[in-house]
C-alpha cells in the first residue's frame, strides 16, 4: 500500500485521507526536523537535478531554495503549505505514472516508502524551512539539566546524557582506573601506561587524581608526536613527491614544527593563520615561513613530457581542496569542473577561491632535486646537534692517546657529509609580485581558462552575508578562516578533536559538513564545544582535557545486548568507546612495552625494517633517484616511533598500508578501520613484532625468573595494563610450558628465533626458556584487547 | 535481535541483524530478480542481506566477508558498505589482466599502416595532427617524420585479423581474440594514463578496478585473496605505484595484495625463523581461547571475527605457497609458456600463476609487465618484450580454454596508450623511437562473454585519429563491469557526500563487442 491512485487531468489524489492514514499507522508521528531529516532526503534525491548546477538543472525549480517550492506555479504549488495533500511534491513522489513520476525511473537514486513519509510529514506539519545549519555560524546552546547530578562531570555530560534519556537509555558505569589509564595514556599520547604510571595512578586516592594525570599527558612530549599523525594525514605530508619518479622531499622541519606547536599547545587560530599564510605576517620569521610547507605538502610531479601548465593548476586544485576540507569541512573540489551538485558553491566561486592560493612562483614540473620553488634553506638543527656529537668524540680520540685513526679517519668523513648538509630546503607558500591572474577553467580543464575575466580572491556568496569584507588575499583568507564570522572552522575542528577520542564525529562524516554530509548526532554539544573553543582562545590542549575527564568518555567499552540493538554503532555514546589502534600506535606500543624504543623528537626520516625489494621492485631500479632502493637503518633509527618512517608515497609503509593507513596521496580526515588475515600474518610475523616480543620476553623473564606467573602478569600489564584473570593466566602457563618443552627439544629453534631482529640478544637467558617467553609475548602482543583501546 | 548466520569455519556466528536498505525495486516492469543499487545505508529493513546473497548465488565467500564487516559495524563503522550480487547476470566470473606498462606500440604490434611505409620519413601532415597535444619530449621537434613499422604483418586465422611478425605466438590464436583498434584516453603521459586505466580518473586516491569489483562482488574464495597483483621480477621501466591496486576510499580490505616471487609471496607469510608450523598451529591454540575468553568481557562480535582472521590467515600459509609453487605442473604446461615459465617472477610463470589463481576463484588477477616505453631505438627494444610476452600471453588464453575456464574468464592485454606514427628522435635507417600518443591505441581481450575472432573501430591511414568506432578508456572500463553483471552507473559508494564510481560520469558498454 505504497502507492496511490493518480489521475494526471485532475492533478487531484482519489484517496489522500485514506493514503495519509495508513502511513501514519505504518510510520512515525514525529514532527520531522527540516535539517536534520527533510534537507538530506532533498539532497540525496532532487538536487542532482533541481540543484545549485545551472548546466545540471533540467527546469528552474530548485530544491535548495525554498522561493520556488512555495510560489503559486500557475494553479498548483510544489509545496502548498494550506492544502498540503495538493503538494506537487508528494503527487509526483508517489506517482505510478513514468512520464510524472519523480526523480524518474531510471534516476540512480530512489527515495524509500520512509523517506516519503518523512517528506509527508514535513509538508503536513507546515513545510517549515530553515537555512544549512552549517552555514549559520553557532549560538551557545543552553545546557541541559540533568537529575542525578552524579551523571555529569562536565557540560558535555549534560548534553550526551539528555539525549539518552530521550532514546530511554542511560550512561553506562565508569571504566575502572587501569582501563581509564590505559584509555587516555593512549588517547593522548599514542603510548601505553608504564606499569609504575599505572601503579602510582591506582594508588592516588586524591579526589583530582584523573585530571592531574590528563595535566601530566597533554604535557608530555608524546602528545605532540600523536597528535602531530592526524595533522600529517590531513595536510598529506610525506617523504617523496608522489608521482612517476617519486622523488625524495625535505619536509621533515615542517613536520618537527607541527609537533612542535602541538606541544607548545599553539593557540588554534594561529596554528592556522601561520601554516596558510605565516610568509605574509609582517617580518616573518623563519619558523613562520616554514609553517607554511603545509599547502606545499601536495604531490608534486616531474615526469619526463609533462606541461608545467597542467600541473600548476592541479597543485593550486590540491590546496584549494586541502584547505576547504581540514578548515571548512566542505567538499570544494566538486566545483572544480561545474557548480557543486549539493552545496552552494558555484564554479565560478571555486576559482575565486583558487585566486588565494595560485600567486606562488612554482613550476609544474620541478622537485628533482627534492624541493621545488619556492623554498627555504632551514638550519638543520639535527645535524648541529650530530656535528656536535661527532666533534666531541674526535677530541676525545685525540686527547686518549692511543691509536684510533680509522675511527678518526671515519669521523672526519662523516662530518664532511654532514657539512654539506646543515640546511634543508624546505618547500613554502610566497607570493609573486606582479599578481598571477585567476581564470575559470572551463570543465576544470587547465588548458581551457575562461579568458574574458579575471577572477578575484573572494569567498563564496554563502559567506559573504555573514562577512563584513571579503578577504581580498591570502594572509585575510587566514584570518577570515579564524574569525567568529566564520560559522565553520571552530565546528570542524572540535569534530575531529571528537573522532580522535570517540573514532566518530558528532559529525560523522568529518570531511563533508555541507548538505549531503550526515546531521550531526549531538547539534548543540557540537555548537556549545564550538562556541567554548572559540571562547577559550583556541585552546587544543584544553579541549582535549575537557572531552577526556568528561563522564562520556569515562564509561566502560563493553556492551549489553540491549545497547547492540538500540545504540548499535554508539553513536548516542551510551558506552565507552572501544577502538582498534592505527598501524602506528600499533607499532609504537610494541616497542613501547618491549623497552626498545628510541625516544627522540624530529630529525629527518627514518628507515626501520622493510621487506626486502618492495621499492626497488617498482621503481625505475636504476638507482636513477636516491628513492629507488631502501636502505634500512640500523641501530636506534630501528626503534623510533612511526610518525618519523620514511612515507614514499608510490609505495606507503606495508604496516601503514596493511592497517588502514592511507596512501598520503591527498587529505584524508576520516579513515575506517578493517580487519584482515593480512593484519594477522603482519602482527604475528613481521620482524618488527618478534623482536619486540624477544625483548618483552626479557623483561618478564627477569621479573618471573622465580615464578613464571609474576613474568607473565608483567607481560599482561604492560600490554593491557589490568592483571590476567586466572583462566587467561592459566592459558598462558600452558601455553609457556609447552613453548618449554618445545625448545628444550629443538635448541636449534629456540635460538633461530631469538635470532630475529638486529638488537643484542641477551646471552646470560637460557635460550629454550627465552624462546619460549618469545612466542608467549608474541601472543599478547596479538591480542585483540592489546591492540584496541578499551 | 540477532541472525544466525553460518559462516565458512562451518559454525554458527551471532550477528546483530543490522537494518539494511538496497532499494529493491518491486514495481511492475523491473528486472525480476533483484534490481538493487550496491549501496548499503541504515534504514528500512526490505530484505535481509542473507536473502539477497542466497538469491544472487554468492553466497559462501561473501556471506564469510559480510559477517567481518558486520563486526566492523558493530564497532560503529556502519558506514562500511558490502558485498552485493550482480545486477543481472554474469558472462564472466574472474579477470587476467596483463598490463603492459609503458605503452606497447600498437603500430607496430597490431594496427597495420601500410602509408606509414611508403611515407617513410615524410612529414606527419597537420591536417591529421590538428594541432593536438603532443608531449614536452617531442613538442620541440623541428619536423615530425613519419616511421613506418620495421616488422611485417599479415593477416591471420579466419578472422583475418593483422598481426606483426613480433606476435607469432598470438597471431596463432586470433580467432579467440578480439582486437579493439580504437581505444582513447584523456592523458598523455604514464602516470596520469596508468590511474585512469585502473581506477577511471586521473586523480589518484580513487579505488582500482579490482578493489571496485572485490567490493561489488566480494569473494568467492576462502583463503586466497580476492584480488592479487604481480609485477615482473627484474624488470625495470616505468614505475608502478601501490595505489594503483589500492582501495582508494573503499575499506582497504578490498585492496589487491601483491603476490612477490621468492620467500614470502605475500608480506609476512611465512613464520619467523624458529616458528614451525606445528609450533605456529599451537600457539594460535592458545590466543584463540584468550581470545574467547576476552570476547565474554566485552560482548564484541570485532573479537569474534578477529578469531577468524587468525585461523584465515594460518590457511593461507598452506593455501599460498601450494598455489605459488609450480611443482605440481607437467612439463607440457611449461612448454607451453615457454622457456622462462620455469623462473619464478618472470612473465611466463606469472601467467601460469595467474591462472592457478583463477582456478581456484580469485575474482582479479592484475600483471605489470614494464619496458614497453620505446621513445628511442623502438625496433630493438620491441622485440625483446614480445619475445617475453607474446608466448606466454597466447599460452594463458589456451590453458583458459583447455581448461574451460576461458568462457567466464575475461582476459585483457594492453597498456595504457598509444605510440606516435611520427619518429621522436632522428630516423635512421635502423631505428626510430615513438612518442606517448593517446588519440588511438590498440587493446585485446579474450573470453568471459567477449566475441571471439573481431576487430573493432578503426583509426585513419596515418594511424594518428580514430575513424570508426572510439572505445573510451571509461566505455572499456563499462563493459568490463558489465561482463561481471555490473551496471556501471549503480556500482557506487558514498563518499564526500556524492556517489563515486568507477567510471566517473561517463562511459558505455561497447556492446558489439559482446559475444
Amino acid at each position: 500500500m505504497r502507492s496511490i491512485d493518480f489521475n494526471p487531468s485532475s492533478r487531484t489524489l482519489t484517496a489522500p485521507g485514506v493514503w495519509c492514514l495508513l502511513a501514519a499507522l505504518v510510520y512515525g508521528t514525529e514532527k520531522p526536523d527540516f535539517n536534520r531529516d527533510v534537507r538530506p532526503i532533498l539532497a540525496n534525491h532532487c538536487l542532482r537535478c533541481h540543484g545549485p548546477d545551472h548546466r545540471q538543472r533540467k527546469t528552474e525549480l530548485r530544491f535548495d531554495a525554498p522561493a520556488s517550492l512555495f510560489d503559486d506555479r500557475g494553479g498548483y504549488r510544489v509545496i502548498n503549505r494550506k492544502q498540503p495533500e495538493n503538494s506537487e511534491l508528494l503527487v509526483r513522489i508517489n506517482s505510478r505514472d513514468d512520464d510524472l513520476r519523480m526523480p524518474p525511473r531510471d534516476s540512480p537514486s530512489q527515495p524509500t516508502s520512509e523517506e516519503i513519509d518523512i517528506l509527508r510529514r514535513w509538508i503536513v506539519s507546515g513545510a517549515n524551512w530553515t537555512a544549512h545549519w552549517a552555514f549559520v555560524p553557532p549560538q551557545r546552546p543552553i545546557v541541559p539539566v540533568v537529575r542525578p547530578v552524579s551523571e555529569v562531570e562536565n557540560e558535555i555530560d549534560s548534553f550526551i546524557v539528555s539525549k539518552l534519556r530521550q532514546k530511554d537509555l542511560h550512561p553506562s558505569t565508569q571504566a575502572n582506573r587501569s582501563t581509564l589509564i590505559r584509555r587516555v595514556t593512549l588517547a593522548l599520547t599514542g603510548l601505553p601506561p608504564t606499569p609504575d604510571d599505572v601503579d602510582a595512578f591506582l594508588q592516588d586516592e586524591s579526589p583530582d587524581a584523573y585530571e592531574r594525570l590528563v595535566d601530566r599527558l597533554l604535557s608530555s612530549r608524546a602528545y605532540g608526536e600523536h597528535m602531530a599523525i592526524g595533522w600529517l594525514d590531513a595536510a598529506r605530508y610525506a617523504d617523496s613527491a608522489g608521482y612517476q619518479a617519486d622523488w625524495e622531499r625535505f619536509m621533515w622541519p615542517w613536520r618537527d614544527w607541527v609537533i612542535q606547536a602541538f606541544n607548545d599547545n599553539m593557540p588554534f587560530d594561529q596554528f592556522t593563520i601561520e601554516q596558510l599564510a605565516g610568509d605574509m605576517l609582517p617580518d616573518a620569521t623563519m619558523s613562520q615561513q616554514l609553517a607554511t610547507g603545509f599547502n606545499r605538502n601536495h604531490r608534486i610531479n616531474d615526469e619526463g613530457g609533462s606541461l608545467d601548465a597542467e600541473f600548476e593548476v592541479e597543485y593550486v586544485v590540491d590546496r584549494v581542496d586541502t584547505t576547504a576540507t581540514v578548515w571548512l569541512g566542505l567538499t570544494a573540489g566538486c566545483a572544480r569542473c561545474h557548480d557543486h551538485k549539493y552545496d552552494p558553491l558555484s564554479q565560478r566561486e571555486f576559482y575565486q577561491l583558487y585566486a588565494y592560493f595560485n600567486n606562488v612562483p612554482e613550476k609544474g614540473i620541478d622537485g628533482r632535486k627534492g624541493a621545488a620553488r619556492p623554498f627555504i634553506n632551514v638550519p638543520n638543527q639535527h645535524t648541529e646537534r650530530q656535528l656536535n656529537e661527532l666533534n666531541a668524540e674526535l677530541d676525545k680520540l685525540k686527547s686518549d692517546g692511543t691509536d684510533h685513526t680509522t675511527r678518526i679517519r671515519q669521523i672526519e668523513e662523516q662530518s664532511k657529509l654532514l657539512r654539506k648538509n646543515v640546511t634543508t630546503p624546505v618547500m613554502v607558500m610566497q607570493e609573486q609580485a606582479p599578481r598571477e591572474p585567476a581564470y575559470l577553467l572551463k570543465r576544470g580543464a587547465y588548458d581551457h581558462p575562461d579568458k574574458s575575466e579575471v577572477i578575484p580572491p573572494a569567498l563564496p556568496k554563502v559567506f559573504q552575508s555573514l562577512t563584513d569584507a571579503t578577504p581580498g588575499d591570502r594572509l585575510q583568507l587566514a584570518h577570515w578562516i579564524v574569525s567568529p564570522q566564520n560559522p565553520l572552522t571552530a565546528r570542524v575542528i572540535i569534530n575531529r578533536l571528537w573522532q580522535h577520542h570517540f573514532g566518530s564525529g558528532l559529525v560523522k562524516t568529518s570531511e563533508d559538513f555541507g548538505t549531503r554530509g550526515e546531521p550531526a548526532s549531538h547539534p548543540n554539544l557540537l555548537d556549545w564545544l564550538a562556541t567554548e573553543f572559540v571562547r577559550t582562545g583556541w585552546d587544543i590542549k584544553a579541549m582535549h582535557r575537557r572531552i577526556v575527564t568528561s563522564s562520556t568518555f569515562r564509561q566502560v567499552s563493553t556492551q549489553t545486548p540491549a545497547q547492540r540493538q538500540r545504540d548499535p554503532g554508539n553513536r548516542l555514546l551510551s558506552r565507552g568507546p572501544r577502538l582498534r589502534l592505527t598501524g602506528a600506535a600499533i607499532r609504537d606500543q610494541a616497542m613501547a612495552i618491549s623497552g626498545l624504543m628510541t625516544p627522540v623528537i624530529g630529525g629527518p626520516p627514518v628507515k626501520p625494517y622493510q621487506p626486502e625489494g618492495l621499492w626497488k621492485e617498482l621503481s625505475f631500479g636504476t638507482g636513477k633517484t636516491t628513492i629507488d632502493f631502501y636502505v634500512q637503518d640500523h641501530g636506534q633509527n630501528l626503534y623510533r616511533r612511526s610518525v618519523y618512517t620514511f612515507w614514499k608515497r608510490t609505495v606507503a609503509p606495508p604496516r601503514m598500508a596493511v592497517f588502514d593507513g592511507g596512501s598520503r596521496a591527498m587529505c584524508r580526515v576520516r579513515s575506517e578501520s578493517t580487519n584482515t588475515p593480512l593484519q594477522a600474518l603482519t602482527l604475528q610475523n613481521d620482524v618488527t613484532f618478534v623482536e619486540a616480543s624477544r625483548h618483552l620476553a626479557e623483561r618478564m623473564l627477569k621479573a618471573g625468573a622465580s615464578n613464571s606467573s609474576k613474568g607473565l602478569e608483567l607481560g599482561w600489564r604492560l600490554a593491557m595494563t589490568r592483571r590476567p584473570s586466572p583462566d587467561e593466566l592459566n592459558v598462558l602457563e600452558l601455553a609457556l610450558n609447552r613453548n618449554i618443552r618445545i625448545f628444550r627439544a629443538n635448541p636449534e629453534q629456540a635460538d633461530q628465533l631469538l635470532s630475529n631482529g638486529e638488537s643484542q640478544v641477551n646471552h646470560e637467558l637460557d635460550p629454550p626458556v627465552h624462546a619460549a617467553w618469545t612466542i608467549v609475548a608474541l601472543s599478547i602482543l596479538n591480542l585483540d584487547e592489546t591492540i584496541t583501546r578499551e | 535481535m540477532s541472525q544466525a548466520v553460518n559462516n565458512i569455519y562451518g559454525s554458527t556466528v551471532k550477528t546483530p541483524a543490522r537494518p539494511l536498505r538496497m532499494s529493491i525495486r518491486s514495481a511492475s516492469g523491473g528486472p525480476a530478480s533483484g534490481d538493487a543499487t550496491f549501496e548499503f545505508e541504515s534504514g528500512t529493513n526490505n530484505v535481509t542481506r542473507r536473502q539477497f546473497l542466497s538469491r544472487s548465488g554468492y553466497g559462501i565467500g561473501a556471506l564469510a566477508l559480510s559477517n567481518l564487516i558486520l563486526s566492523e559495524a558493530a564497532r560503529g563503522n556502519d558506514n562500511v558498505p558490502s558485498v552485493m550480487g550482480p545486477h543481472f547476470l554474469p558472462r564472466a566470473k574472474r579477470m587476467i589482466c596483463l598490463f603492459q606498462s609503458g605503452a606497447p606500440s600498437q603500430l607496430d604490434l597490431f594496427d597495420h599502416k601500410p602509408l606509414l611505409n611508403t611515407h617513410h620519413g615524410s612529414d606527419l601532415p597537420e591536417s591529421v595532427r590538428q594541432g593536438q597535444r603532443l608531449t614536452s619530449m617531442s613538442a620541440g621537434q623541428a619536423r615530425w617524420p613519419l616511421a613506418g613499422s620495421h616488422f611485417k604483418f599479415r593477416q591471420h586465422g579466419e578472422s583475418g585479423a593483422w598481426l606483426s611478425e613480433l606476435l607469432p605466438y598470438t597471431a596463432a590464436i586470433a580467432d579467440r581474440l578480439c582486437f579493439v583498434k580504437s581505444l582513447q584516453t584523456d592523458a598523455i603521459n604514464h602516470d596520469p594514463a596508468i590511474t585512469l586505466l585502473q581506477t577511471g580518473t586521473q586523480l589518484s586516491g580513487r579505488p582500482s578496478v579490482g578493489a571496485w569489483l572485490s567490493y561489488g562482488l566480494g569473494s568467492t574464495v576462502q583463503n586466497l585473496p580476492t584480488f592479487v597483483v604481480m609485477t615482473t621480477r627484474g624488470q625495470g621501466g616505468q614505475p608502478v605505484y601501490s595505489r594503483l591496486w589500492g582501495s582508494g576510499f573503499l575499506p582497504a580490505s578490498h585492496q589487491g595484495v601483491r603476490f612477490r616471487s621468492g620467500r614470502d609471496p605475500v608480506l609476512f607469510l611465512n613464520n619467523p625463523d624458529g616458528v614451525t608450523a606445528e609450533s605456529r598451529r599451537n600457539q594460535l591454540d592458545h590466543l584463540r581461547r584468550l581470545h574467547e575468553l576476552n570476547e565474554g568481557t566485552f560482548g564484541d562480535s570485532a573479537i569474534k571475527a578477529r578469531i577468524q582472521q587468525y585461523e584465515m590467515a594460518y590457511r593461507m600459509q598452506t593455501s599460498v605457497p601450494e598455489v605459488t609453487e609450480l611443482t605440481d605442473e607437467t612439463e607440457t604446461t611449461f612448454e607451453m609458456y615457454g622457456p622462462q615459465s620455469r623462473q619464478p617472477g618472470s612473465y611466463a610463470a606469472n601467467c601460469i600463476l595467474a591462472r592457478r589463481l583463477v582456478e581456484r576463484g580469485v575474482r582479479c588477477v592484475q600483471l605489470f609487465h614494464r619496458g614497453w616505453d620505446q621513445h628511442g631505438d623502438l625496433p630493438k627494444q620491441i622485440r625483446g618484450q614480445c619475445e617475453e610476452t607474446d608466448q606466454p600471453s597466447a599460452a594463458l588464453v589456451r590453458d583458459l580454454h583447455a581448461r574451460g575456464l576461458l568462457d567466464d574468464t575475461l582476459v585483457i592485454w594492453g597498456g595504457e596508450f598509444g605510440r606516435t606514427s611520427y619518429s621522436q628522435g632522428k630516423l635512421t635507417a635502423n631505428a626510430y623511437g615513438r612518442d606517448h600518443h593517446p588519440r588511438c591505441f590498440s587493446v585485446w581481450m579474450a573470453g568471459g562473454g567477449i566475441q571471439p575472432g573481431i576487430t573493432y573501430g578503426e583509426t585513419d591511414e596515418f594511424g594518428y585519429n580514430v575513424v570508426r568506432d572510439p572505445v573510451h578508456v571509461h566505455d572499456l572500463q563499462a563493459t568490463m563491469l558489465h561482463l561481471f553483471g555490473i551496471d556501471h552507473e549503480r556500482l557506487t559508494f558514498k563518499h564526500q557526500g556524492r556517489r563515486f564510481r568507477l567510471t566517473d560520469v561517463y562511459g558505455n558498454v561497447v556492446r558489439s563487442i559482446l559475444g
